[in-house]
């Protein structure tokens, strides 16, 4: 019989307050993903993809956009994953449809080209809220401090998303059930 | 090359900031993937997106952090600093739409020694309204 929501959540939150070890991000920050990161926006400012300018500037070389800082490591094909790669485990949901709904990031160091940066995650929080896809989604919090060669901490992010179930998985677990009222009063105040 | 550059005591509480606008079209769509990496369809591939209940394909968090990026970057220039931005993405901002990325600044103060700036950002788009309010927290150079 398959587990219920609130079974798979009791399961979820004794997650909360894992952590990893900081994780290299794969390559030194290079300038063409920054160039391709510009690119999705229109994005032509000379201090993130200009060398020559930004050796004039106070940063001396060129710099990444704030944002970019948080998928510098994306996720890929290569390489592969190790059994004991120190990533977060990933958290059980009934549903497996992802949408973010917040997030917050705090900068406070440039990241130039060619910095190394190593990265933190913690999962900080797991409740149900409903939604209107699903009265029964799984919402989790997690948190990433990135740092540099340094050791410095160059930016710290948070963020809030979620998971829900498709209508065919609502259906097949017995249809639309409203989530206890106490979840949504745990959500006051987060983030 | 010498770009503009606004100073804290040009800014004043109420003013506007310049804004931007991007057309959610197909080109835009594939721009978003490469430039953020996200490969999750739901982004991208509309029946996957009509199969989890979603009217439409909707723009990702890259890509919709990038656009906020972009309009403080361009706002506090080369010695300026984003100093934080909280997100929050309330409404969809789907194909077809053309998001409008818009900021006000709320509070302007001096603390360590810094010049800092608050504003009020946020995307709108013609079907929504503002469907991602959010706060930025800027530094900006002085002339004093």
């Amino acid at each position: 019989m398959a587990k219920t929501p609130e079974e798979i959540l009791e399961e979820a939150r004794k997650l909360i307050g894992t952590e990893t070890k900081p994780v290299p991000m794969r390559y030194p920050v290079e300038y063409d993903p920054i160039r391709r990161y510009c690119h999705m926006n229109d994005d032509t400012n000379p201090l993130f993809l200009d060398p020559e300018y930004a050796k004039k500037t106070k940063y001396g070389e060129v710099i990444c956009p704030p944002l970019f800082i948080g998928i510098a490591g994306g996720s890929g094909p290569w390489p592969p994953p190790k059994e004991n790669a120190p990533t977060l485990p990933p958290v059980p949901t009934p549903g497996d449809r992802s949408i973010n709904l917040t997030t917050e990031w705090e900068f406070f160091k440039p990241v130039k080209v060619g910095d190394r940066l190593w990265s933190k995650s913690r999962i900080a929080d797991v409740y149900i809220l409903s939604i209107r896809l699903d009265p029964q989604a799984f919402w989790t919090l997690t948190e990433r401090i990135i740092t540099n060669q340094d050791n410095e901490v160059v930016a710290i992010g948070r963020n809030l998303g979620l998971k829900h179930r498709t209508p065919e998985q609502i259906k097949a677990a017995g249809g639309q059930k409203e989530a206890p009222v106490w979840y949504a009063t745990k959500f006051t105040g987060k983030m | 090359m010498v770009r503009n550059q606004i100073h804290w005591e040009d800014v004043k509480v109420g003013d506007e900031i310049p804004s931007l606008s991007y057309d959610i079209d197909w080109r835009r769509i594939v721009a978003q993937v490469s430039g953020s990496q996200d490969f999750y369809p739901v982004h991208y591939d509309r029946d996957f997106a009509k199969s989890g209940g979603h009217a439409e394909i909707f723009i990702n968090t890259g890509f919709t952090q990038s656009l906020f990026s972009r309009l403080l970057t361009d706002w506090v220039g080369d010695e300026g600093w984003l100093c934080k931005l909280r997100m929050e993405m309330r409404r969809m901002n789907r194909f077809g739409d053309t998001v409008v990325l818009k900021g006000k600044v709320t509070d302007k103060y001096l603390k360590d020694g810094k010049h800092y700036v608050e504003l009020d950002v946020w995307a709108e788009n013609a079907r929504e309204g503002i469907t991602t309010p959010s706060k930025a927290t800027v530094t900006l150079p002085s002339r004093g």
